[in-house]
């Protein structure tokens, strides 16, 4: 019983990792129509940078401010001088010049830091175990869903309560119709990509800790983030949250009951979920 | 069909007679390098026939070259006495269940999703390359001896340089004639429809999945094809074959050589080619420089080194006029 609860409660870190990876992914992608293959190096950027960080100030917490810090302006970059830029040349372009970018970070990051996967180390409360109803478990595990939770929580704020995030859902719904109206969609557009960007940053640094920082990173969780925004169907946040959720726990308890398919029981549910409704769980029919 | 110019035949009957003259031209390792890079323009044409004709873009091509790698290996390795040939053809009928299985899944799926479950196809593919060990070998990858190919003339041993090169030439140069055929027949144009305008085509009484469907077998195939060469020129197979990397590198190659012209991949596979064995002499970091070759082409000349050269000659052209 507590095995299960134990696995359980590492589904939903993992989870949380997805979700700030995949929420930055499906919001571009609703928006503007664009999938970003970079998206998912920038949370290796994330952990590399906060990997820098700690081995030069050797302060964990400053980490979590600076990474997503450097990805918000790399991000913001990114779109204003790239991306932008490809944009009049169509949609294979656009997805070409990230999967462009992808390759790049990623040599460039084997050839800054090697080819060895590197750690970070934390220290104090965050080191630390806790003893819940019987079990142990790192407070590490925990701090990843607490502030992706938190997170999570307060984006949909800023999106359903706030003006900014009215103006991004209508444009994710109808872009076209947003820039008709007066509001600068590619100005919008650029905001959401650079906060994309940095909280996948801020999911990479957390994550470097647990998982470690080494090169195959990105590709690891670039796979799982683009079922998760299959699954959840593309442009929803609701559906990023929830197939982030079944991913993790498909993770998790994939390796505890069948330790060499874990990876085919995520592709039999995108499979599933093509076959019986291929806009995903709260997507909208094209 | 048109009558083929003077000046057009004299090039190509010049360019036949180096490739058949190559073996007595070329070091060991140049015609090696050859080699592979006809291997690498079958690959980069098929891709093409997906990417430039049919506006396809796929992050997966590789399963399918690993496939034709993987099942041209384990075939040989398992099957006492198999010739060279039923190989080959055991492999081509694997990559061929595997792009209508593949296919068939994707066909609900246009533009974006279908990049993007490409790519995460390419990523099972390589996922069970990983996992089933007893066949695949696993991260070891797999050796082996091929057969020597009798033919009535005589005897082909595809560990022998000229030999490979000879087999590679003739089977997959028939096959870039075969390809370059299609884009001619009915089926090729109706390709370039599904590009220009689907729904139109879908008026006009197409059923554009079946279109959609055959192309992707057929690309798939060509791939495997390629795959199943590459295993017998290296005697050796491993995850490369199936990796992500392997779709990059098509990519790359077919969108710097350009994806506008048939022959625009072959030029990009031999650019690579060579490139890569020049730069890998002097950094480990080559890729990286072939990354920012490929941004810089997608930045400023959409049209690869093919698009290039059709302006350079545009501007001599008027250049000359003007005079």
């Amino acid at each position: 019983m507590s095995d299960l609860a134990v696995f359980f409660l590492h589904g939903l870190a993992y989870a949380g990792l997805l979700f700030l990876v995949s929420s930055g992914l499906t919001l571009v992608f609703g928006m503007m129509n664009v999938l970003n293959f970079a998206h998912a190096s920038f949370y290796m950027l994330g952990a590399y940078f906060a990997m820098a960080i700690a081995v030069y100030t050797g302060q964990f917490w400053l980490t979590l401010a600076v990474a997503p810090l450097a990805l918000l302006v790399i991000g913001a970059v990114v779109e204003r001088f790239l991306l932008r830029k490809v944009h009049v040349l169509g949609h294979v372009h656009e997805l070409l010049l990230t999967f462009g970018l992808a390759y790049i970070i990623q040599e460039g990051v084997k050839w800054i830091w090697g080819n060895n996967p590197q750690a970070i180390n934390v220290s104090g409360l965050l080191a630390s175990t806790v003893h819940l109803g019987g079990i142990v478990y790192p407070v590490y595990r925990l701090f990843i869903f607490a502030l992706s939770a938190l997170l999570g929580l307060g984006m949909a704020l800023v999106i359903y309560k706030t003006r900014i995030g009215i103006i991004v859902r209508a444009a994710v719904n109808d872009s076209a119709m947003v820039n008709a109206l007066g509001i600068n969609v590619p100005y919008v557009f650029m905001g959401v990509f650079a906060v994309g960007a940095a909280l996948s940053g801020l999911a990479g640094a957390t994550a470097g800790p647990l998982l470690g920082v080494f090169p195959g990173m990105a590709g690891a969780i670039l796979v799982d983030a683009f079922v998760v925004i299959v699954v959840g169907g593309m442009g929803s946040l609701g559906g990023a949250v929830l197939a982030s959720f079944i991913i993790g726990q498909l993770q998790s308890f994939g390796v505890l009951l069948f330790p060499d398919f874990s990876l085919a029981l995520i592709y039999m549910l995108m499979a599933l979920v093509l076959v019986l409704k291929p806009e995903g769980l709260f997507g909208e029919k094209s | 069909m048109k009558t083929l110019r003077p000046r057009t035949l004299a090039l190509v009957g010049g360019a036949l007679l180096v490739l058949l003259a190559a073996p007595k031209l070329l070091p060991v390792y140049q015609l090696r390098l050859v080699t592979e890079a006809i291997i690498f323009a079958l690959y980069a044409v098929s891709y093409n026939l997906l990417l430039g004709y049919a506006g396809l873009l796929s992050f997966g091509h590789a399963m399918f070259f690993g496939v034709g790698a993987f099942a041209t290996a384990v075939a040989l390795n398992h099957i006492a006495g198999l010739s060279l040939l039923s190989a080959m053809g055991l492999a081509l009928l694997t990559t061929l269940l595997v792009g209508l299985t593949v296919g068939f899944l994707l066909l609900r799926v246009k533009g974006t999703p279908f990049s993007l479950l490409t790519l995460a196809f390419n990523a099972l593919f390589l996922a069970i390359g990983v996992k089933w060990h007893t066949v695949t070998g696993g991260d070891d990858g797999l050796s082996l001896s091929a057969p020597k190919l009798h033919l009535g003339l005589g005897v082909l041993d595809p560990s022998n340089g000229p030999d490979i090169y000879y087999l590679t030439l003739v089977i997959l140069g028939g096959a870039l004639l075969f390809c370059w055929r299609f884009t001619r027949t009915a089926m090729g144009h109706s390709v370039l429809l599904l590009r220009e305008n689907e729904e139109r085509m879908r008026f006009l009484g197409y059923n554009t999945n079946v279109t959609r469907l055959i192309l992707f077998v057929f690309t798939g195939v060509l791939a495997g094809l390629a795959g199943s060469f590459y295993t017998l020129l290296n005697a050796f197979v491993s995850l490369d074959a199936v990796s992500i990397d392997m779709t990059t590198k098509v990519l790359l190659m077919t969108y710097l050589g350009g994806t506008a012209a048939f022959l625009g991949p072959v030029l990009g596979a031999f650019f690579y080619t060579y490139v890569q064995d020049y730069l890998s002499n002097l950094t480990d970091n080559w890729p990286l420089i072939m990354g920012l070759i490929f941004i810089v082409m997608v930045l400023f000349a959409p049209g690869g080194l093919s698009g290039l050269g059709k302006d350079l000659a545009a501007r001599l052209k008027r250049a000359t006029t003007a005079d």
